[in-house]
């Protein structure tokens, strides 16, 4: 479905300074800088899976995208979507995909979401029956029967994405790219999309891009994860490989009998947290077990969990290594 | 006394280091866009074009016509202060008017009314639009032509009377920008007003002995641009007489206060009417 | 083409759907185009004491400037486009994207959204064109079948301000934004397009620049049409070169448009 072999895109930039004499200087001259937004990316996906991108900002993640749905011509390396070359922008090409930002909306503001459907239907040619069967299953699976019908500038910011995500699936995409599409959302709400999402990816075999800062929309959507930081490709996997790989500890979760803790905790492994009564621990992966068995016979414990240390701490320790690796490589050529 | 005197004293200087302090955000901001400040300045000699291209199609020589009264140096004085105060208008007053329809629409005024300086003074001096400033350049322009053909130049008092009355009708536009703003309280929807304002003001193009009846009556009174641009140049040509003197700065004070009333009033709606 | 045309009615009720929703805005800015007025009222006092001729030899006294001015508020009515700024705001927003990856070009949609805000300014100018015409006094024996060309030179002076709009709204691509680009052609077009005086009485040379501008058949040359100004002949060979201008610019639009695109997807937004 999508090829990538060695994708470039560098921008060259402006620099401004700041300062009332330097903005007067930057009339008549400015200094432009070169920044490699996605420096020799390569990966391939297949028809009908759910990949997510991670990375910090400015890491390359929605530049990719754009790549990838055709808004960036690429400084070099290949891409190709579906058998097309996607800055052609062929009909054909963008009848089936949809981009959807959660910060750029498609829906027109004073009108009810409804007339940016017709509006769609009539642009993607999508016939009568299809539109009112799809239009149908939309309402009904995102719940926005009377939503569509009331003009945009009033709905809720969750509502409105609602909305957005039917007017962008109305013609019946296969390919979809979500750039942060629960951003700004409550918890409830991002459940809802999220799961809306993985039943149409279910449903229609559509294959499904998605980058995201919340790890939970990650976790929960995608098996598959890429993890891109300054343009480059770090990690390809899942995430149970990525935390073995990259933080290969457990934490343990423990709740004692009274409010009181064991004095000794520190001997067992280090101490994430302390509470009445509570406590989390961390521990090396082939430790778990020995350590598990030794708790529960000495301590009177009464409930116990086992987890992988928080997405956010695995990808921050990723990030922080990459930065040393890339810090000592600069450091070589000086 | 002196204690009240310095206390005043004390607290414009305070506003006058505000503005300083908005107008060298406004220049920053302004800076920014580098193409704007070459431009601005040919587009402001390209409006100043406009402005006395009629009059000169008027008095050309396939027209040979005449505004009743005036030769075509003195009507270019009246176009002359009409480009200065849209000047003014254009550089100083819409912008701050667009910030605060903007404001109003976001919600976001309420962090206005919260700082402790006064509101209108805060909103007036929002932002300028420094680039503006080029068309002063051709408002001098006109004026200098104007005198050139005239033959004479204005003497000192001229001069003084017609500063006078220019400031005059400055505040006077002022006002009428106030009475706009409190309208956006009431109106949600405004963006165009910025538009209304300066067709309303386009009026002033021509010396007021165009109107006739009623218009002429609407024109000086109830929309002033008579007050604003014939006005001054009858001060400059040293035809101005004291009677009229006196109508411009009794107008001015009325209008001034009757603005300042008008918003506190929107404001106190608008703080009691927001929860 | 044969899509275009099965789009065309969502695409046309959608639009003046969205037109409707900002009708007051609308309303305001026809209101604040009151300069064909303010040019009326100086017109009419100078016609009162001095005789003026016009291009056929005809007198242009109070009436006829006031039949000048009111057909050019119709005139401008009609002949107006948005797209610059429209085009100006989406490129800054980086909201030209979301147009971008739908198969219609965004150009089609400018030139539709455009299309669709003419009923609601026509609300404005039909009462206008009535009084128009009830003033009475149009010349006597003058070429009525000028007014069958009116339809066509409407829509080719709309054509030139659209066209003229994409393609300074293009430009805000390259520029960051093209509103200052915009204002200096509407100054020109103040002046040349017969916006402020009638064309007749331009000094020659004057004309002459004028003639070889765009603006004047945006504006002054329907404006003649209707107030039936004009020899046949002439009208004729003035429609020629509208549109010529008609087709110039449309070109322009295309490369400059093209050139954009090829920008923008270099650069992103």
């Amino acid at each position: 479905m999508i090829e990538v072999e060695n994708l470039k895109k560098y921008y060259s930039v402006f620099r401004r300074e700041p300062g009332l004499k330097n903005s007067l200087k930057a009339l008549f001259r400015r200094h432009t800088t070169e920044v490699k937004a996605v420096d020799g990316l390569s990966f391939h996906i297949s028809e009908g899976k759910r990949v997510g991108f991670l990375g910090p900002n400015g890491a390359g993640k929605t530049t990719t995208l754009k790549m990838l749905s055709g808004l960036l011509y690429p400084s070099g390396g290949k891409v190709l979507v579906d058998g097309h070359l996607p800055h052609k922008r062929e009909t054909s090409f963008l009848k089936k995909i949809i981009l959807v930002m959660g910060q750029k909306q498609q829906l027109l503001w004073d009108l009810p979401p409804l007339e940016t459907l017709e509006l769609n239907r009539a642009i993607y040619e999508v016939p009568m029956p299809v539109f009112r069967k799809r239009l149908g299953e939309l309402t009904e699976l995102l719940g926005i029967g009377p939503q569509l019908r009331t003009p945009t500038r009033q709905l809720s910011l969750g509502e409105r994405m609602k909305c957005e995500l039917a007017a962008g699936l109305i013609h019946g995409p296969k390919l979809l790219f979500l750039d942060e599409p629960t951003i700004g959302l409550d918890v409830s709400m991002q459940q809802t999309i999220r799961e809306f999402i993985r039943s149409y990816n279910e449903r229609e075999g559509a294959t499904l891009i998605l980058t995201s800062h919340n790890m939970d929309d990650v976790e929960a959507l995608c098996p598959r994860i890429l993890v891109i930081d300054k343009g480059r490709l770090l990690f390809d996997g899942s995430v149970a490989e990525l935390v073995a790989q990259v933080k290969p500890e457990k934490r343990i979760g423990l709740r004692f009998e009274g409010s009181s803790l064991p004095e000794n905790l520190e001997a067992y492994g280090r101490v994430i947290s302390a509470g009445a009564g509570e406590a989390i621990l961390q521990l090396g992966l082939g430790e778990v077990s020995e350590v598990l068995g030794q708790l529960l016979t000495r301590f009177a414990i009464k409930d116990l969990t086992v987890e992988n240390p928080p997405l956010e701490e695995v990808m921050s320790e990723l990030f922080s290594k990459h930065a040393l690796t890339r810090n000592e490589e600069a450091a070589e050529f000086s | 006394m002196s204690g009240v005197l310095r206390l005043l004293g004390a607290s414009m200087w305070r506003y006058f280091k505000l503005l300083g302090i908005q107008l060298k955000a406004s220049l920053l901001l302004s800076m920014q866009y580098r193409a704007d400040f070459f431009i601005d300045a040919v587009i402001s000699l390209f409006w100043a074009a406009t402005a006395i291209a009629p009059l000169w199609v008027v008095y050309g020589d396939k027209v040979q016509g005449k505004i009743p009264g005036w030769s075509l140096g003195e009507a270019m004085l009246v176009v002359g202060c009409f480009v200065f105060l849209q000047t003014v208008l254009d550089g100083a007053i819409q912008p701050s008017l667009q910030t605060v329809v903007e404001h109003i629409r976001k919600g976001t005024l309420d962090f206005v009314l919260l700082k402790p300086a006064d509101a209108q003074f805060l909103v007036s001096t929002a932002r300028f639009q420094p680039w503006k400033a080029s068309s002063f350049l051709a408002s001098l322009v006109i004026f200098a032509v104007a005198f050139a053909r005239l033959g004479f130049w204005p003497s000192l008092g001229n001069w003084a009377q017609g500063a006078l009355l220019l400031l005059l009708a400055v505040v006077l536009l002022y006002s009428l920008w106030i009475w706009v703003v409190s309208a956006a309280f009431i109106v949600v929807k405004v963006d165009n007003l910025t538009f209304l304002l300066s067709s309303v003001f386009d009026i002033g193009r021509w010396p007021s002995s165009v109107f006739r009846g009623i218009l002429r009556w609407v024109f000086t009174f109830v929309i002033p641009t008579a007050l604003m641009t014939t006005f001054p140049a009858k001060a400059l040509l040293g035809v101005l007489s004291w009677a009229e003197l006196g109508l411009a700065v009794v107008c001015t004070v009325i209008f001034a206060v009757v603005s300042r009333w008008v918003w506190l009033r929107s404001i106190r709606r608008y703080t009691s009417a927001s929860s | 083409m044969k899509r275009l045309l099965k789009m065309l009615p969502s695409l046309l009720r959608v639009g003046f759907a969205e037109n409707i929703a900002y009708r007051a805005e609308m309303l305001i800015w026809v209101l604040a185009t009151t300069m064909p007025f303010v040019m009326m009222v100086l017109w009419r006092s100078v016609a009162e004491h001095f005789p003026i001729v016009g291009g056929m030899g005809q007198t242009l006294g109070p009436l006829q400037m006031t039949h000048y001015f009111l057909a050019v508020f119709v005139v401008r009515q009609v002949v107006s486009a948005w797209a610059a700024w429209e085009m100006n705001f989406e490129i800054r927003q980086g909201t030209l994207s979301m147009r971008l990856l739908k198969p219609l070009s965004p150009l089609i949609s400018y030139a539709v959204n455009g299309l669709t805000g003419l009923p609601l300014r026509l609300v404005v100018a039909l009462p206008v064109l009535l009084i128009f015409f009830l003033l009475g006094g149009l010349r006597d024996g003058a070429e009525y079948r000028l007014f069958f060309l009116l339809p066509l030179a409407l829509l080719g002076g709309w054509l030139i301000v659209l066209f003229a709009h994409m393609s300074i709204g293009s430009l805000a691509v390259f520029t960051g934004s093209s509103i200052r680009i915009m204002e200096v052609w509407m100054a020109a077009f103040f002046v040349f397009s017969g916006y402020l005086f009638p064309l007749d009485l331009f000094p020659d040379w004057l004309a002459s620049i004028g003639d070889v501008l765009p603006f004047r058949y945006q504006l002054g040359f329907p404006v003649q049409l209707l107030t039936l100004s004009l020899r046949m002949e002439d009208a004729l060979i003035l429609l020629g070169k509208q549109w010529l201008w008609v087709v110039a610019l449309g070109s322009l639009t295309g490369l400059l448009w093209r050139k954009g695109v090829r920008r923008f997807e270099a650069f992103g937004g």
